[in-house]
């Protein structure tokens, strides 16, 4: 059975769906989602912990395995002389550090920011979401992003109406489009140059595939 | 060089947004707006949608004069930018400015306390189609909350094509104007399209190079007469006579779409001599239906008329009778069929005969027979037509024309009149009770399911016909009631409507008599609200402007309803005439000051979207601003005053303690934009915009083409598909896939055999001569949209009074003017046995003898004596749009309902005693 974990967003709406489900395609869909968003959340112990003992590759493995299309899930394999410090602070050297701004969080590359803050707000609120309490995580952030998706995914496999289904279904297109497609590889054309340690280059590399992977499949499934 | 740099700096902006204009001229024009500091610097049209079918031309740039003026309006000197409070008597311009905080306050205090002594029904709103969704939806959404009375606006403003209901069962007919490009025939009838559709009146001139042959219709030669091939002068309400002389001459000439007529309508219906009524299974089997009616078929002779299709599969229905017909009861009825007793009629208009009535010439109506004989023809009417009081009797003939030569359902033909498309995401949103998709796909589900329960029991019927049966169903929990029964009851129109002297003659007893009948049956069931013992208390005017519109002027509002309301209340951008005699005045954010969606119509089939460019001026709010804070307040004042439980018309238990919360769900709708994106993404969701789509994606782009018209009555009744590369044809559905109508028979129905309709002589289309409406007078009043406002919304906009004179006017034509010694400017009073108006004479040669025109939109208040124009319309009503309960004959919300007329009533002009020249004296 699977279920959907988020971290940086909350149900604000009442939902009496269910709360698990079989697993498949559109499960392991989401689980991917879960496997970036938790990658791509500002690292504490249990992500430097996940590197040394493969557990990003295993999740990743896992998670992708009842995939409806071809996905190489990849070798994240951290260099053994890294250690925990060195780890953590190559989060903060590639995607904030010094006077760079925060390159995970999508109003940095909007010309509209507060506008577009409104309109992530608003795709939260209107699937029942949003920003997480005792999260400090801004709702535009990557990690928040992949959340969504994962939700929109877990959504979609657990809703008993064909309808609510095809809604959950249409709007994983359209935040993709709207969103992770447009500005995930600018993310990635910023922070490749900066030489990534890994796991950073593999997760980097696994989201950008996965995003295009997806938008593709699901657009073929919508009909174009 | 300092000259050409302020020139260029007047110019100049630094903020862009996309702005439309939520009027009532029904377009869906997308103005980019320019804002320099704060302030809109200028607009124009943004000419940006797409092609739609190779071949016709696309619909930009869409605009006139009104919009690209509009930013102009800001600043008006009409502007309301503080809430007022009436400090002398009604209307003597004395007000006093209060806090938001004071006006709510107030407002608040008189609805609890209306509520509390008299019912929640004494509180009343005028339902408006003026200042886009986002003005209307608001006060709706209090109106259900509180349990107050909505008084439909199809009542008020009566737009509504009765005729073409009374026929097919709808209202809502029009294709998009793009279509009128593959006409081969466009007669403008009722219509003067380069007044009231400037943005898309180029398709009438493309139409023309393209070899289509443009026919005007009208009694004074009107501008669009310019650009017609010819010009047919029709005497003021004889259209009817007209219509269906070319009727007679086409099935005299033997120039009728048969296959068209047997299939599409009840011409081939069988009809008993003996009580003229439609044969019925009920006559011939014991217990038989009264909605089962049938053709005479050659080999099968008495065939049931299909009611799940207009395929007729292998039935030859015969067109002409009489055959006889053996009864249930062992007797036999000689029976006939509808075209036999139309051609009888017909009879009564040759063209000899016709001519007289409609002075056009014999030689014209049979040119025009031949003309529109075997060709793909349109009719573009406007809503003139059903202003009249025998309106229906001319639509009705109107659509027999296009029915004997098969123009419907097919590109380039139809009528173009209302033109409703459906935003579900609109009509959901009252429904929800609470935010995002879940709900929308909880309540489409439940539409579904509805939808499916009204089929087990009529499997036959279409999606149309459901939709139409659960907005019937809904009207019984809904607020929206017709206006005749509070114009009856509480504003003064009883006694002008019993006026048998300006009634139609043919009516055999009072007007009250059919009105107490009605009610007696039934016919309008849960919907007559408020009750003669309900006074109204509290009355709502957002956006409307009753004292301008309201056909009876003064005579029925201010001396009537006026003195029964203790709080009147004006919701507008500017000080309307109606906000001139109201209570409290609430000051609204104009176009460009808010977010707001235009109404959904097919015209072009698109959503226009209206952004915030500037801050409301002054202290000026929303209307979503502005009732949700008097939601609040409501709530608030109940319970200081602990009186936060009534009960509503309906004998309901509700709570005013909880009105604010619920208004806004709990709060997940604070803002306009949040409501409005909601329905978006609601109506992506439900397939009538594209997948994605929000408020962000209109932002972008101004403006979107629906994909789909819904899943609700107005959209399902122009029974076609939306597809991405063809122009938009309405009823395709009922000629390619031979869908039904919803009328009682299935088909277009020109016979109605309803008691009242053949008493009245009115069971089949006829001409009867417009009543003597306001006393026996020489002259016809007539009426039509100027070109220089939208209703009154313009009629304080500089530029636009700068191309004018800027004062009510009335046109006359050069002869009559000659005769009565009224020269060009002459102040005259235009009186009957109503009232009067004064007003500035223009004459016109193009004006024929015994006509008047004032066109719409002056204010009272621009009239000496603020006595506007309406004071010469008593507002009558035609008896027969009474009827309920037969078939189609039914009330829905904007559709079947007894609506004013004001077109041809009857006036005499004089100069007015020592008077001196307007030019002179001002």
């Amino acid at each position: 059975m699977f279920t959907f974990s988020l971290s940086g967003l909350e149900i604000k709406a009442s939902d009496s769906g269910p709360i698990e489900v079989e697993e498949n395609e559109t499960t392991a869909r989401s689980a991917v989602y879960m496997v970036l968003g938790s990658f791509f959340a500002p690292p504490g112990d249990s992500h430097f912990d996940k590197a040394v003992n493969d557990h990003w590759e295993k999740e990743m493995t896992e998670a992708a395995s009842l995939l409806p299309f071809e996905f190489d899930t990849g070798h994240p394999t951290i260099d053994e002389a890294t250690s925990k410090e060195a780890y953590i602070g190559e989060y903060d050297r590639l995607f904030s550090s010094g006077d760079r701004l925060n390159l995970l969080v999508a109003s940095q590359y909007s010309s509209d920011p507060e506008n577009l803050m409104a309109q992530v707000k608003r795709d939260y609120e209107y699937f029942g979401l949003g920003g997480s309490e005792s999260s400090e995580r801004p709702i535009d952030h990557l990690a928040s992003e992949c959340d969504f998706l994962q939700y929109l995914c877990f959504k979609e496999a657990a809703s008993p109406s064909p309808r609510l289904a095809g809604s959950y279904r249409r709007a994983q297109r359209d935040f993709l489009e709207r969103h992770l497609i447009s500005w995930v590889p600018d993310i990635v054309a910023k922070v490749t140059p900066l030489n990534p340690i890994k796991p950073y280059d593999w997760a980097l590399s696994r989201l950008n595939d996965f995003i295009q992977a997806d938008y593709a499949y699901i657009k073929a499934l919508l009909g174009g | 060089m300092e000259t050409t740099n302020q020139y260029r700096k007047r110019w100049s902006w630094d903020r862009v947004t996309w702005g439309t204009h939520c009027l009532n001229c029904l377009a869906t024009c997308s103005y980019r707006v320019y804002s320099r500091d704060g302030k809109v610097a200028f607009e124009e049209q943004g000419g940006t949608i797409a092609e739609i079918e190779a071949g016709v031309p696309d619909f930009n740039p869409l605009g006139c004069q009104k919009g690209s003026a509009w930013s102009l309006q800001l600043d008006g000197e009409d502007r309301i930018t503080k809430p007022l409070r009436r400090v002398g008597e009604r209307g003597s311009g004395k007000w006093e400015e209060i806090t938001w905080d004071e006006a709510l306050a107030d407002i608040a205090d008189s609805i609890i306390d209306a509520i509390d002594e008299d019912g929640p029904e004494s509180v009343v709103f005028e339902e408006s189609v003026e200042g886009g969704l986002m003005a209307q939806s608001p006060f709706l959404r209090l109106a259900s909350l509180i349990g107050a009375v909505t008084l439909d606006a199809q009542g008020l403003v009566n737009d509504l094509p009765i005729g073409q209901h009374i026929t097919f069962g709808k209202f809502s007919c029009a294709s998009t104007v793009d279509d009128s490009f593959h006409s081969e025939v466009l007669l403008l009838w009722h219509a003067n399209p380069a007044y009231t559709s400037i943005p898309y009146f180029h398709y009438i001139t493309e139409a023309r190079y393209k070899g289509a042959k443009v026919i005007s219709i009208a009694p004074d030669y009107n501008a669009s007469c310019v650009n017609a091939d010819m010009y047919v002068p029709v005497k003021p309400g004889s259209d009817a006579a007209l219509a269906l002389s070319i009727c007679q001459v086409l099935l005299e000439d033997g120039k009728v779409d048969l296959d068209f007529v047997k299939a599409q309508t009840d011409l081939p219906l069988l009809v008993r001599s003996d009580n003229l009524r439609f044969l019925r299974e009920r006559d011939l089997v014991k217990g038989g239906s009264e909605e089962h009616f049938y053709f005479w078929d050659q080999t099968k002779e008495v065939v049931e008329v299909p009611r799940s299709t207009l395929d007729l599969g292998e039935i030859d229905p015969a067109l002409h009778g009489p055959f006889k017909v053996a009864l249930a009861d062992g007797s036999e009825v000689e029976v006939f069929t509808v075209l036999d007793l139309i051609e009888k009629r017909l009879l009564d208009y040759t063209p000899e005969l016709a001519s007289a009535i409609c002075g056009v010439s014999p030689e014209t109506i049979r040119e025009l027979a031949l003309i529109i004989a075997g060709n793909k023809t349109k009719i573009i009417e406007g809503f003139n037509a059903p202003k009249y009081f025998h309106g229906d009797l001319m639509e009705r003939s109107m659509c027999l024309l296009l029915a004997l030569t098969g123009n419907w359902g097919k590109p380039g033909t139809g009528i173009q009149g209302l033109a409703l498309a459906g935003l579900d995401g609109y009509l959901l949103f009252s429904m929800k009770t609470k935010q995002g998709v879940e709900e929308t796909a909880r309540l489409l589900d439940g539409i579904d399911a509805s939808m499916e329960q009204l089929r087990q029991r009529d499997p036959e019927a279409t999606d149309e016909m459901l939709g139409n049966q659960l907005l019937t169903l809904s009207t019984s929990a809904g607020t929206s009631a017709p206006p005749v029964f509070f114009n009856y009851n509480h504003v003064g129109y009883k006694e002008s409507w019993n006026n048998s002297a300006w009634q139609e003659p043919t009516m055999t007893k009072s007007f009250s008599s059919y009105m107490e009948d009605a009610l007696r049956r039934g016919w309008w069931g849960g919907v007559a609200r408020p009750s003669a013992g309900m006074a109204p208390r509290v009355f709502f005017a957002v956006g409307t402007n009753p004292m301008r519109r309201a056909r009876g002027g003064k005579r029925a509002i201010l001396e009537t309803l006026w003195p029964k309301l203790e709080k009147i209340v004006a919701v507008d951008i500017r000080m309307s005439s109606t906000a001139l005699y109201a209570d409290i005045v609430l000051p609204a954010a104009m176009q460009y000051e808010r977010v707001n969606v235009q109404y959904p119509i097919t015209h072009t089939l698109h959503l226009a979207f209206s952004d915030k460019a500037v801050e409301p001026k002054g202290e000026a709010k929303t209307e979503w601003e502005i009732f949700s804070a008097l939601a609040n307040k409501i709530s608030e004042r109940s319970v200081e005053r602990d009186i936060v439980e009534f009960t509503d018309g309906r004998r309901l238990s509700r709570r005013l303690d909880t009105v604010g919360d619920s208004y806004t769900i709990g709060g997940a709708f604070q803002s306009d934009e949040s409501v409005i994106d909601e329905w978006i993404r609601d109506s992506s969701d439900a397939g009538t915009l594209p997948p994605g789509t929000s408020v962000e994606t209109l932002r972008t782009k101004g403006t979107i083409r629906f994909t789909g018209l819904g899943v609700f009555a107005p959209g399902l009744s122009v029974a076609t598909d939306v597809k991405d590369d063809k122009v938009l044809t309405a009823f395709q559905w009922h000629v390619d896939k031979k869908l039904p109508f919803p009328t009682l028979t299935k088909r277009a129905q020109f016979y109605i055999d309803h008691p009242w309709f053949m008493d009245a002589d009115e069971a089949l289309p006829r001409h009867k001569d417009n009543p003597k409406m306001g006393g026996d007078y020489p002259f016809v009043l007539t009426s039509g949209h100027s070109r220089w406002t939208v209703h009154a919304v313009s009629m304080g906009n500089s530029a636009v009074l700068s191309t004018h004179r800027g004062q009510p006017l009335v046109v006359m034509g050069a002869k009559d003017a000659l005769d009565l010694n009224i020269g060009e400017g002459t102040r005259v009073k235009v009186y009957n046995d109503h009232g009067s108006f004064i007003a500035m004479v223009k004459v016109a040669p193009r004006v024929r003898p015994n006509q008047l025109i004032i066109y719409n939109g002056f204010e009272p208040h621009m009239f000496e004596g603020w006595n506007g124009s309406n004071e010469v319309e008593p507002g009558m009503v035609k008896w027969l749009h009474l009827v309920g309960k037969y078939g189609h004959l039914r009330y829905l919300p904007f559709g079947w309902q007894p609506v004013p007329s004001d077109r041809a009533v009857s006036v005499g002009i004089m100069s007015v005693p020592d008077s001196q020249r307007i030019e002179e004296s001002s």
